[in-house]
């Protein structure tokens, strides 16, 4: 059932030939990312010619002209982290659970930073987007914790029960941030905003105050890609390959809370990017788990920031929020993409 | 997951010579206990709370000789209701066993493959920009039918495919989640609290119509199921040998989702997108008998028990707003399978 996980022997020449294949699809990922940088930093609800923006970043420009385009300074670094943690998030889930279904609402994450806002907003009379991560933060740190410990990762059937663990907790939670937001209007109102998913009105500090997550997390992922590898051989071939499936499957959803995590704190639940860039990574670049975080780092990140400009461009002067964007623009290439995958089942 | 005792005691019912049907006695405990808790359920349901029927009047008013109060309860406040909800339950749970089958996924049911998604989509157009036009549970169905047709049309080999199934079902399914959300984000807040409150699936005022559409999807799908119980069991020792018994294991695949789909689509009409019951049904079905195998029977039993307290719970619960069932069920589902789960992880049974 898992799409595209199973490994394939490779020989030297394929594996050559791959090499070169993969370098230029690198290279032209990243020369998207810049392009879609830059494009972040231009475009904006405020019309701002191109000469003016390289006035800006010359330093040589108006104040007016400098504070427009600076203020998309961090809403691009929202995009760029956020697009990574949610890819790479993303990648690891469907990896290690070999659901292809797998994304970062999965392990309750999304759940658990909703529940977080709304009780915040509730009952505590948290306001601000400062308190807003932080008690997402909480809330999806400790549902990820109880999704792990209801399923205690262990043998090949215990992944099934991480899944149904990661659907109980979202159902539960779910039910009460429902609960919640429909018996109080406020919270209501707040929520329907961040439920969607946007990258606008965050500042630098939101910034902060979940980059320590994603780089742990993002550390994780990188020193467990190889041993991540073998497990897709089966656990008796890791085992005599001398891996320790439990302990690199554990690691493994581990650095996909802390990834999730971070994204969904700061910029809301956008759910499009991590459950498709790992299918659209692995349909280029195939299944070396090492290969697909390198690309799911620089997909992620430049799918999110182009699907944030058109958000900014397509109702001007109003903006459509990324979430939106992502399903909108992601949905169709994904439709278009089914009939060309392979196998039967 | 697969409990199977050694040399499993199974008996047989058979019908006349012709006929033998393979039955595990726990499945037929289990799935006498579970009639029994629903009709528990539904004596709770109608004698339950201020306008309630008292038990020792319960007999009778079923009978007909109901006065003018308790007839009114009855026939129009709780009985269609709850028949509704026993209906909508078992079609749910039945469409989840059949997808999660041959899908072979935990998580599967229509759902994920964007059929309550494009109900909500549906009645979110409905509901807001054809106000008056159409009634929103025709938008809701018009809208899961149209999101299965677009899955149909993507993946190019129809619903044989489970592979492709779930992908396309994911593109279809963000889109519409993404434009409800949107939706629900840029009205004014009152309707969008009373859009959010149909997504979630509701019971509230259903009438007989309602109760009498369930049932006849019921009546017309059940038996096709029937029809292919066998060759979904025998899918389920792999496609190979599937074949190999002559069992046809992608049109088998293809009529399972359909009929599937058709339950789903059936319980949409009548309650709106209900959640949560197509997913956990079939797994707590499983997880009670500790048995393989597609459990159609007792999984539309679990899912018929469990609206029937989802519903339960949202007419009598003292929370003063009244919430929509689909919120209970998420709740009371999710809590289930949950303590299921944690029970079997202290036995170590896995």
């Amino acid at each position: 059932m898992a799409i595209g996980t199973p490994p394939r022997p490779s020989e030297a020449g394929a594996k050559r030939a791959g090499l070169a294949r993969r370098s230029s699809f690198l290279l032209l990922g990243l020369v998207v990312l810049g392009l879609a940088v830059l494009a972040s930093i231009a475009f904006g609800s405020h019309p701002t010619s191109l000469s003016e923006v390289v006035a800006v970043l010359n330093g040589t420009a108006d104040s007016d002209i400098t504070t427009v385009v600076e203020s998309r300074y961090p809403r691009t670094a929202l995009g760029l982290l956020a697009g990574l943690c949610l890819a790479v998030a993303g990648t690891l889930m469907q990896g290690v659970t070999r659901n292809p279904l797998a994304d970062p609402g999965l392990l309750g994450i999304t759940a658990g930073a909703s529940a977080g806002i709304v009780t915040a907003t509730a009952f505590l009379g948290a306001t601000g987007q400062w308190a807003a991560v932080w008690w997402a933060l909480a809330g999806a740190l400790v549902a990820g914790v109880v999704v792990h410990v209801i399923g205690a990762v262990g043998s090949g059937s215990g992944l099934v029960r991480l899944v149904l663990a990661g659907a109980v907790v979202s159902a539960v939670l779910g039910a009460y941030v429902q609960a919640v937001a429909l018996s109080k209007p406020q919270v209501f109102d707040s929520y329907r905003y961040w439920v969607v998913g946007a990258l606008g009105g965050r500042d630098v500090g939101v910034l902060m105050s979940v980059l320590p997550a994603a780089a742990a997390g993002l550390v994780l992922a990188v020193l467990l890609s190889s041993g991540l590898n073998t497990l897709a051989l089966g656990d008796e071939s890791a085992s005599a390959l001398g891996a320790n499936p439990a302990l690199t499957r554990s690691g493994g959803l581990l650095a996909a809370v802390l990834l999730s995590t971070a994204a969904t704190a700061a910029v809301g639940p956008i759910a499009f990017v991590g459950l498709a860039v790992p299918h659209m990574v692995r349909a280029l670049v195939g299944i070396d788990f090492r290969v697909q975080i390198v690309f799911s780092a620089v997909i992620g990140p430049a799918l999110l920031l182009l699907a944030d400009v058109v958000g900014r461009l397509v109702l001007r002067p109003q903006e459509l929020m990324v979430g939106v964007v992502t399903a909108f623009i992601g949905a169709p290439a994904l439709l278009l993409a089914v009939r060309r995958m392979k196998g039967t089942s | 997951m697969t409990r199977t005792r050694a040399a499993s005691p199974r008996g047989f019912v058979t019908i006349g010579r012709a006929v033998a049907i393979p039955v595990a006695r726990v499945s037929v405990v289990v799935a006498v206990v579970t009639v029994v808790l629903i009709v528990a359920t539904a004596v709770a349901t109608l004698s339950l709370g201020r306008l309630g029927i008292p038990v020792a009047d319960l007999p009778g008013a079923l009978t007909g000789g109901a006065d003018g109060k308790q007839a009114f309860v009855l026939e129009r406040l709780r009985g269609p209701r709850l028949v509704v909800a026993v209906g909508t339950g078992a079609a749910l749970g039945l469409s989840g066993a059949l997808f999660q089958t041959v899908t072979r996924n935990p998580l599967g049911s229509p759902d994920v493959i964007g059929l309550a998604a494009g109900a909500g989509a549906g009645a979110a157009v409905v509901a807001l920009f054809l106000p008056g036009v159409l009634p929103v549970p025709a938008g809701a169905l018009a809208g899961g039918a149209a999101a299965m047709a677009l899955v149909y049309l993507s993946t190019g080999t129809g619903f044989r495919n489970p592979g492709r199934l779930i992908v396309a079902g994911i593109g279809v399914f963000s889109i519409a989640t993404a434009f409800t959300q949107y939706v629900v984000y840029a009205v004014e807040r009152d309707k969008a609290a009373v859009l959010t409150a149909y997504i979630n699936g509701s019971l509230a005022a259903r009438s007989w119509s309602h109760a009498v559409t369930i049932w006849v999807v019921l009546l017309v799908v059940v038996p096709l199921v029937a029809l292919i119980a066998g060759r979904l069991r025998i899918g389920e020792m792999g496609d190979e040998l599937a074949g190999v018994l002559g069992a046809g294991p992608r049109s088998t695949r293809a009529w399972a989702v359909t009929l599937s789909i058709v339950l789903s689509a059936g319980a949409v009409s009548v309650a709106g997108p209900v959640a949560f019951i197509a997913l956990t049904a079939p797994q707590i079905a499983k997880r009670i008998t500790g048995r393989p195998g597609p459990h159609l029977t007792l999984a539309a039993l679990v899912g018929a028990l469990l609206l029937a307290l989802a519903d339960l719970a949202a007419q009598q619960s003292p929370v003063p707003v009244n919430l929509p069932v689909g919120i209970y069920t998420l709740a009371v589902g999710g809590l289930y399978l949950g303590y299921l789960l944690t029970r079997e992880w202290r036995k170590g049974s896995l």
